[in-house]
């Protein structure tokens, strides 16, 4: 069962059209190291092109620009990372992130970790998990560039995370995903299902895990770049009904998430998880859980 | 902490950075806050903000501490746009690209390279004693180390 006729078919049974779209380049603005209206400028002023993403306060779209943004003075400098838009979003879903203990249990390469950084204004802490040691390098490298001061990082499994003995009021689950074809050309040839039930109980344990290590009331933002329910919808039912969280509303871009899927139902709180079909960005999901009180 | 120091007083510069919250893993510098201080774990890979290595008995400093060195008094030189560019591209400093020059203007001392927007882009050995009268494409400043190396880190890991 693969192949892409296999995985269009699927996509057409979940009510959505197969389209070819090409990766939009965007970058967002560190706001941390200057101000979003002087980056602008001074990137206008080199002739690149930008537009606003209409669905996050710091990001762009980089319409035209005749060189790499990723040689730019600017760049260098730490005051923008390129980060594709809907990639954008997990970060921003958490609320209230200043001075708080923050878990990024798949971090690398980082461009999310820097953006909680930024979000938190190098305050509090963040704590940067990745399994693979050579991806630890290009993390550290951009927390230097982007002279991100709040992190330790850590080459742990996100399945190990009791080990730290901490626990976190936010936890950012970017987990590792079966990716989509928008990033990645050769997908519908290289993949199958059996990866990606493969990796929806890879996703199980880390949930599981980060369960443990959530405080009360804290919250787990989910997020994956896969278009496969079971690594989306079917993963968050299961968490909802298996450990002790709940999905929260969120406001942002995306499709209410699928509550029946092949024939299954799930969880009316499904809908609240969005579910973002290529277009204007790759393909995406993202959902963000509280930890009930214990009783 | 001692090579960090020896290298900021080559920048004829001074810091303060507390001893307590300098942490090393192998040859490796990190400045912590006491939030992370308190729960750092011996195993860490990178924590707080990178200072440098010191390798073959060098110290290389870290682009943040170079950034942090930029912001009080040191040796210093603002080069022309043109001049910036070409230093982030490992080039040399040439006289005619530099604009103003803080600190030393003699030769075999250490300067930063800062932007018109005072910006550090790294740091270089002062090669020809800056005032003399000269040849204006004569290299002032031989380049050490600067930013683009987080490019050429990249490069070097996707081979």
């Amino acid at each position: 069962m693969s192949g892409k006729e296999f995985f269009v078919r699927r996509y057409r049974e979940l009510g959505w059209t197969y389209n070819e779209f090409e990766s939009k380049p965007s970058i967002r603005i560190n706001t941390m190291n200057a101000k979003k209206t002087d980056v602008v400028k001074r990137l206008e002023s080199l002739g690149i092109v930008l537009e606003g993403i209409p669905f996050l306060e710091n990001g762009f779209w980089v319409r035209k620009s005749e060189f790499s943004v990723g040689a730019t003075t600017e760049y260098l400098s730490g005051l923008y990372s390129i980060q594709e838009a809907a990639a954008q979003i997990p970060a921003t879903l958490f609320t209230g992130l200043e001075n708080k203990t923050v878990l990024d249990a798949c971090a690398a390469p980082g461009g999310k970790t820097v953006q909680l950084a930024d979000l938190m204004q190098n305050t509090g802490v963040i704590i940067a998990l990745d399994v693979r040691g050579r991806r630890l390098s290009a993390l550290s490298n951009q927390l230097e560039r982007c002279r991100v001061r709040n992190t330790t990082v850590y080459l742990l499994d996100a399945r190990e995370s009791s080990r730290l003995n901490m626990k976190f009021d936010r936890i950012l689950l970017d987990v590792p995903c079966s990716g989509n074809y928008v990033t990645d050309r050769g997908w519908f040839s290289r993949r199958t299902i059996e990866d990606v039930k493969k990796n929806a109980e890879l996703q199980r344990q880390i949930l599981a895990e980060a369960f443990n290590v959530l405080e009360a009331n804290g919250e787990i933002v989910y997020a994956t770049c896969s278009l496969e329910p079971e690594e989306n919808e079917l993963n968050i039912d299961w968490a909802i009904k298996t450990l002790n969280l709940e999905i929260e509303e969120i406001d942002c871009q995306g499709e209410k998430g699928l509550t029946s899927v092949f024939g299954s139902e799930f969880d009316s709180s499904i809908e609240n998880c969005r579910r973002i079909w290529p277009g204007e960005t790759q393909g995406f999901f993202v959902c963000k859980l509280k930890k009930r009180e214990s009783l | 902490m001692k090579p960090i120091e020896d290298f900021v007083s080559r920048l004829k510069a001074s810091i303060s950075l507390d001893e307590n919250l300098i942490v090393k893993k192998e040859n490796r510098y990190f400045l912590i806050n006491e939030r992370l201080r308190s729960q750092i774990q011996k195993d860490f890979f990178y924590a707080g903000a990178y200072l440098g290595k010191v390798k073959g008995g060098i110290f290389f400093p870290s682009f943040i501490l170079l950034a942090m060195i930029a912001e009080g008094k040191a040796n210093k030189i603002m080069v022309d746009h043109r001049t910036a560019w070409l230093f982030i591209c490992g080039r040399d400093v040439f006289k005619q690209g530099i604009l103003d020059v803080t600190g030393s203007r003699r030769k075999g001392d250490y300067t930063l390279i800062l932007t018109q927007r005072n910006e550090c882009l790294g740091f270089g050995k002062i090669s020809s004693n800056i005032g003399e009268e000269g040849d204006k494409s004569k290299v002032i400043v031989k380049n050490i180390s600067d930013i683009g190396d987080f490019l050429r880190r990249e490069k070097r890991r996707a081979r």
